[in-house]
């Protein structure tokens, strides 16, 4: 499972001038099989929790355990083999075609050429099988989503085995992975997320719409200013004053939000 | 369901293996090509020889059998060294080019426009005009290598201020890179230029050498003290290849992938600026070879730099022969500098290119 324990991050001079506190002190707990989506406005360190999280980052006070060790103590190697990443938008130096982005995923397994079959099943997962062989940099910003989505889901397809045959746990994180999709793919694509979490993937996404979190995930937590508000069941999103106070809504129209969140988890 | 999907054992992707094909074919083709052009450039020249003398002499140089006869010294003391040189040169500046490319995220992040060559170039002069003064402790504690590592350090340094000027966040710009390079071309070539000034008169000769690039100049102990230098770092290569390949994707999702991004980019920019310093310290600047093979390959075959490469490596050898041949038969006896042919074939390359660039970036 992955833990996270007292973490802060500042940025500028440790001497405590012009220094930003981005985030502070924040726990967190995620198992296997769960979907957690991590909430707040812009700016309340979403995104500096996830590169924290996924190694970009090491430069935080506290601590992140991914299966009882310490992140600091994973080698760039090995957590690649269980944590898959996808960023909220990926620009391409040179003009590769989707079924090599895609390859590119199997990397940390060194397998590109010799698992085709499990590509193509990302590939269709994420709905991008009949772009295979297009240029990556000529779709369009979903399109492109999908493919990443099917890079990411390609790394952590099946789970490793250590030497005494146990599987190892894996972990699939999402940066906002939905943002340039169109409604019908948000949520097909978000089940097949969750489909993948049912198998045993620890799943947490940063996720800008509040209606899509509400359907989809199990727990939310949700940030502020840097600081944990909130962290419980997805109901939390049904609690107006919650809402009010984490985007800093006007009451009423925090109250419309919470309804509609209500229905979306009924659905 | 995804579980259930990997089950489901499809055909294997056909286009992988017709990609894989024609990339297996182009390395061979490229490979043939190169060794064509060696033997048409050792036959070249104004003694005309036949395909069986310069196929003896090649065999007599092999064996180390003694020199015998006027042609087999023309072909062992005279084009063998030259054809080496060129070989040498063109194969470590096309991939020095592919791999900067690579590492900046930029087709345009050609080793001499941004000024790599050029601070080598400098490294060099300083190296043989203060050789008896200033620089003398280097020349006796190098030795034979003095020459190639301080233009090695030279292309370095200024690899290094260009990295630090022209990237923000690991998003290479493409106006601050090329600008920033035009400075260091103007700085480091007055600099040279000072420099030759302060020497002989028979050094101000060689300035033109310097700034122009050619391959007249390379004799066996040359040809010794590059072959380390460029054939080390090309084996140390493709380690690298999977790695540049993530790196297209960006650095941030090339550590997702868990490569030690930060650590591998030193690396590469220091075996670039090697192959790039050691082919200035012998034959001066010649320019345009990494931003023309690099780029000319990407078209035909796709940026994956497992075969990127050594494509790279290949074609890069066979241009530099190419352009040496016209450089030292077109106005025969005369013998231009090869870097003038390189620059009338590369300069419309540059400027296709950046045309590329601007309406990319506009679209």
């Amino acid at each position: 499972m992955l833990n996270v324990k007292h973490l802060s991050v500042n940025l500028g001079s440790s001497a405590g001038r012009s220094s930003k506190t981005l985030l502070n002190d924040i726990n967190l707990h995620l198992g296997y099989g769960e979907k957690l989506a991590v909430l707040g406005a812009n700016g309340a360190g979403k995104s500096t929790l996830l590169k924290c999280i996924c190694g970009e980052f090491s430069n935080y006070q506290g601590d992140i355990i991914l299966d009882h060790l310490s992140l600091k103590f994973w080698s760039g190697a090995e957590r690649a083999r269980q944590m898959a990443v996808m960023p909220q938008k990926v620009e391409l130096a040179f003009p590769f075609r989707v079924d090599q982005v895609v390859a590119l995923g199997r990397a940390p397994h060194g397998d590109e050429l010799h698992s085709t079959a499990l590509q193509r099943a990302a590939m269709q997962c994420a709905d991008v099988w009949h772009l295979r062989r297009r240029n990556y940099s000529g779709l369009s910003g979903g399109e492109q989503q999908r493919v990443q989505l099917a890079r990411v889901l390609a790394q952590i397809w099946r789970a490793e085995k250590n030497a005494d045959g146990r599987e190892l746990p894996r972990y699939l994180l999402l940066d906002e992975c939905t943002s340039a999709l169109d409604p019908a793919h948000q949520h097909s694509i978000m089940q097949r997320v969750g489909e993948f979490a049912g198998q045993g993937v620890a799943v947490l996404a940063v996720m800008h719409d509040i209606s899509l979190a509400a359907c989809w995930a199990d727990r939310v937590l949700i940030l502020r200013h840097g600081e944990v508000l909130a962290c419980g069941a997805v109901e939390l999103l049904a609690d107006a004053q919650l809402l009010a106070e984490a985007y800093a809504l006007d009451m009423p129209l925090a109250q419309r939000y919470a309804q509609q969140n209500m229905g979306w988890m009924q659905a | 369901m995804p579980g259930a999907a990997i089950r489901l054992q499809g055909p294997r992707l056909a286009l992988l293996q017709s990609a894989a094909l024609r990339q297996a074919l182009l390395i061979f083709t490229a490979a043939g090509l190169l060794v064509l052009l060696i033997l048409l450039s050792l036959r070249t020249g104004p003694v005309e020889l036949t395909n069986a003398q310069v196929l003896q002499s090649l065999w007599n140089a092999i064996t180390f059998a003694d020199i015998q006869g006027q042609s087999d010294w023309v072909v062992r003391e005279l084009r063998l060294p030259r054809t080496l040189l060129a070989v040498l040169i063109g194969a470590g500046l096309a991939a020095a080019g592919a791999v900067t490319q690579g590492v900046f995220r930029n087709p345009l992040a050609d080793p001499g426009l941004i000024g790599v060559a050029s601070g080598a170039a400098l490294a060099a002069v300083a190296v043989i005009v203060l050789k008896d003064s200033l620089l003398a402790f280097w020349v006796v504690v190098m030795g034979p290598l003095a020459l190639p590592i301080a233009a090695f350090l030279g292309g370095l340094a200024v690899t290094l201020v260009i990295y630090r000027l022209g990237t923000r966040n690991g998003q290479t710009q493409v106006a601050t890179l090329l600008l920033a390079g035009v400075a260091i071309n103007v700085l480091t070539g007055a600099l040279t230029g000072i420099l030759t000034y302060m020497a002989d008169d028979q050094a101000l000769r060689s300035m033109t050498f310097w700034s122009m690039g050619s391959l007249a100049h390379g004799r066996w102990p040359e040809i010794a003290a590059l072959s380390v230098c460029i054939i080390l770092p090309l084996c140390f290569l493709p380690r690298f290849a999977r790695l540049l390949n993530a790196l297209l994707l960006g650095e941030a999702v090339a550590t997702h992938l868990g490569y030690r991004v930060q650590q591998a980019k030193l690396w590469l920019i220091a075996v670039a600026a090697l192959m790039v310093g050691a082919g200035v310290a012998v034959a001066g600047m010649i320019g345009f070879i990494g931003l023309v093979v690099p780029h000319l390959l990407r078209l035909l075959i796709g940026p994956d730099h497992r075969v990127l490469l050594p494509a790279s490596v290949l074609l890069g050898a066979s241009l530099l022969l190419i352009a040496d041949m016209i450089a030292r038969t077109w106005l025969a006896p005369a013998d231009l500098p090869v870097g003038l042919v390189m620059a009338v074939i590369g300069g419309p390359v540059f400027l296709s290119l950046l045309l590329q660039q601007v309406k990319h970036n506009r679209g």
